[in-house]
């Protein structure tokens, strides 16, 4: 069966680990085919999500708390199908939180079990954590060389929606098809930028290409979907078969990084070494119609590392729109 | 001193002012008339509202009107501040123990906006903070904030976060980043116990896994560590029982009052003055004294007005349920304007006004209380309550009305206005009532209208 996760932060190897196949919903092909006309205040994102998981009635789905659209998504979805599960995503990092995280986990795990799932032996988790961990590694390596667009195919592929993931040939996380090197062509005369935020799907892609047409390039890619989904990471914990489901809650809990974290502190800390290496000069903020939490973040990024901050909205239609790419190119030209 | 009971305009409330105190009307140190909170430059919208008549409404309001300058002057005798938010109703109980420690609610500026009609300036800067329209009007927290013109800086501000809406948690952040350090605590999102899972019994009938439980008893033992903290005194579970005590002492009054109003065949007390009262248990517009003497007061005219057949309301009047906080009050008085009362409510708080357990140990017993908050669960679990109180109270209609920007609001009328209309069968309607609802009012006006209408033919 396949299992959507509908968040990072929803361990991928726990999935697999049960024996079931686990998708990123956000690079589902589908998923902005899914986007229709919004009720007033829905975010588009949690619209798209609640939809696809309507049309996927053969999938299981992973919604998260993390915010409270999805949240009410669910709810709103969970009227007609069980096949879904809400994962409590702690937003505090205290004791209690890393508790109730790993409680999640082990609800998930019944959840899976419920759906067809393999009851994982400790070998099985270990194996999957040892390949994703090594997969995560060389994303995270080639993130500052890897050209933007040919870096979010390789995350896309990362994250489950890829045909090696299909064929359960997950050591293999950088497919090449794309003849596209890994490393950047020397765009030195365009101006380094951040885009950081919200999902950005396969169709909105597009964005990458249309910076560089109007004389930018991302080099760090952190939205959702992008480098710091990559955060987690089982290095330095007991590779013991008998504690893997606590190096998987250390693995996760103790890296997440993300907007809804309160504090969210470890989402500054993350930016801002890789903002100062890059040599970022402006950041476009991604975000979907309707989501809160990235855009009110805008005015203290914009404070916090000193840069010219571009809000970009992903629309229904799932592209930017022309008065967007004005936008972009008057921003850029402003960096110049 | 009791008249028949009416509603008055502020030019009225003058008068009947005057009148009171030549029949020798005693008033607490916050007392006066109600003309003077205009006069002082602030509640504008006070000129286009109704109130009613009695001396315990007149203290109802005057008491919500000076809660700010009352923190200022409780500030200069020395007392701490804490500045509670989101989780509306359980911080306060555990602040309200320690002697020398205040607590209020910094989102309650969400009502200055409507309360001052714009003359605040609250709206426009928030703005400028980063803060714009598409947020809900919880956002005027901010500029408060940093003018500190409208309450003292608290000296801890705590934020309950997890399951809470978007709005608040972004602009709680917001304020965060502005330099106002927040002690976060974590709200799990209340769910059903999965198979397995030890249940656990909470207040209003709900029940959720021991677990949960757990992790707010946690959370909340760190908060009031900090309150002792501060306070320079434990917060041991003698003193937070005694503080259990004192906030059910406010429940069970506001429970008779709810009870006495709603149910009974015409309305004592007109439907603002009881979303006022209501207000009051969540933080007892930070005096607790003072809040158990008006409910108290309030209840004696409501059952001294039954008793007489005295009523504001007639008894022909379609009973409305109501859902959520109006942001611009004069809503309430439209309501009844048009021929509609309150026969109950969900301001979003219910896990307020049911006891907590006093059989319990304390901490356990205000987890669970707090774990049963109706934004904290499923929406269709909060219907659910709903429907039962609708079905309790002789509910003709149910109104839900909008917060402006609110990212609850997107999605959760239409699940209670299925589940309502699946289970009882009642007509229901949304409304967006705004900050400063002139514009909207005409629209509101015929969406009443048109509710009441229907209302009435269900009668036949």
């Amino acid at each position: 069966m396949d299992v959507l996760l509908t968040s990072p932060w929803i361990p991928a190897e726990w999935v697999r680990a049960h024996g079931l196949a686990a998708h990123g919903i956000w690079f589902a092909k589908s998923f902005e085919e899914e986007a229709q006309p919004l009720d007033t205040g829905v975010c588009a994102f949690a619209e798209s999500t609640v939809r696809l998981a309507r049309h996927h009635s053969g999938a299981a789905v992973v919604f998260t708390t993390a915010c409270d659209q999805l949240r009410r998504g669910f709810d709103d979805l969970a009227r007609q199908r069980s096949s879904a599960l809400l994962f409590n995503l702690p937003a505090t990092r205290s004791p209690a939180a890393r508790q109730l995280y790993r409680a999640e986990l082990e609800r998930l795990g019944q959840f899976l079990r419920e759906c067809g799932g393999l009851t994982p032996t400790p070998e099985m988790l270990q194996n999957e954590l040892e390949q994703t961990d090594t997969a995560r590694r060389r994303l995270r390596a080639a993130a500052e060389n890897c050209p933007a667009r040919r870096y979010a195919a390789a995350v896309a592929e990362f994250h489950g929606w890829g045909s090696e993931y299909r064929t359960g040939q997950l050591a293999l996380p950088l497919p090449t098809p794309d003849p596209t090197p890994l490393t950047r062509p020397p765009f030195s005369n365009r101006i380094p930028l951040a885009l950081i935020g919200s999902p950005l799907g396969e169709a909105d892609w597009n964005l990458f290409d249309q910076v560089e047409t109007a004389g930018g390039r991302v080099v760090l890619n952190a939205t959702k979907t992008g480098e710091f989904s990559l955060c987690p990471t089982f290095e330095g914990w007991p590779t013991d078969p008998d504690s893997m489901l606590d190096t998987l809650v250390a693995g996760y809990f103790d890296h997440l990084v993300d907007v809804f974290q309160r504090p969210n502190e470890p989402l500054y800390n993350w930016l801002r070494p890789r903002l100062q290496s890059r040599h970022v000069r402006g950041i476009i903020l991604w975000t979907f119609a309707g989501c809160d939490l990235w855009r009110a973040e805008m005015q203290t990024l914009r404070e916090t590392f000193d840069l010219p901050v571009l809000l970009l909205e992903a629309s229904a239609a799932a592209a930017v729109i022309p008065r967007d790419l004005t936008r972009l190119q008057a921003f850029l030209a402003s960096l110049t | 001193m009791n008249s028949a009971p009416q509603k008055l305009s502020l030019c009225g409330w003058d008068a009947r002012y005057d009148e009171l105190r030549r029949l020798g009307l005693r008033e607490p140190a916050y007392g006066g008339t109600l003309r003077r909170h205009l006069e002082g430059g602030r509640d504008f919208q006070l000129e286009h509202l109704q109130f009613d008549n009695s001396p315990a409404a007149l203290r109802l309001w005057n008491f919500l009107l000076t809660e700010n300058s009352r923190l200022h002057q409780a500030r200069a005798r020395g007392e701490k501040i804490v500045g509670a938010m989101k989780d509306l109703g359980t911080v306060p109980v555990l602040a309200c123990a320690l002697p020398g420690l205040r607590a209020f609610y910094p989102d309650g500026t969400w009502w200055t906006p409507c309360l001052m009609a714009g003359h605040d300036q609250l709206l426009p800067p928030a703005r400028a903070t980063g803060i714009d329209a598409s947020f809900c009007p919880v956002r005027a927290l901010l500029p408060a904030f940093l003018n500190g013109e409208q309450f003292p800086r608290p000296d801890l501000l705590l934020c309950s976060t997890g399951a809470i809406c978007d709005d608040l948690s972004a602009i709680a952040q917001r304020l965060e980043h502005l330099g106002h350090p927040i002690l976060w605590w974590e709200m799990p999102r209340r769910r059903p116990p999965y198979p397995g899972e030890k249940p656990c019994r909470l207040p209003g009938n709900l029940i959720a896994p021991q677990l949960q439980v757990d992790c707010v008893r946690i959370e909340l033992r760190r908060i009031a560590a900090a309150l002792g903290q501060l306070a320079g005194r434990t917060l041991n579970d003698e003193i937070l029982t005694a503080g259990i005590q004192a906030a059910n002492q406010v429940r069970r009054l506001l429970t008779a009052l709810r009870n006495k109003v709603y149910t009974a065949p015409a309305a004592p007390l007109p439907a603002l003055e009881m979303l006022l009262a209501e207000m009051l248990a969540i933080h007892f517009c930070s005096d607790h004294e003072e809040t158990i003497a008006l409910l108290g007061e309030l209840l004696t005219v409501a059952q001294t007005r039954s008793q007489r057949s005295q009523f504001v309301i007639p008894a022909s009047a379609i009973r409305v349920f109501w859902v959520n906080p109006v942001a611009d009050l004069r809503a309430m008085n439209l309501l009844e304007e048009l021929g509609g009362r309150i026969c109950g409510s969900d301001f979003m708080f219910t896990h307020t006004l049911d006891l907590i357990p006093e059989d319990l140990p304390p901490l356990e017993a205000l987890a669970r209380t707090a774990l049963a908050d109706p934004m904290a669960g499923s929406t269709t679990e909060r219907a659910q309550r709903i429907a039962r109180d609708c079905r309790a109270n002789g509910a003709e209609g149910v109104i839900i009305s909008r917060i402006s920007g609110a990212s609850h609001c997107a999605r959760e009328g239409g699940i209670i206005r299925e589940e309502v209309q699946r289970t009882i069968g009642l007509p229901v309607i949304e409304l967006e009532i705004p900050p400063e609802a002139d514009a909207m009012l005409p629209a509101l006006r015929t969406q009443l209208k048109e509710l009441f209408k229907i209302a009435r033919l269900r009668r036949t």
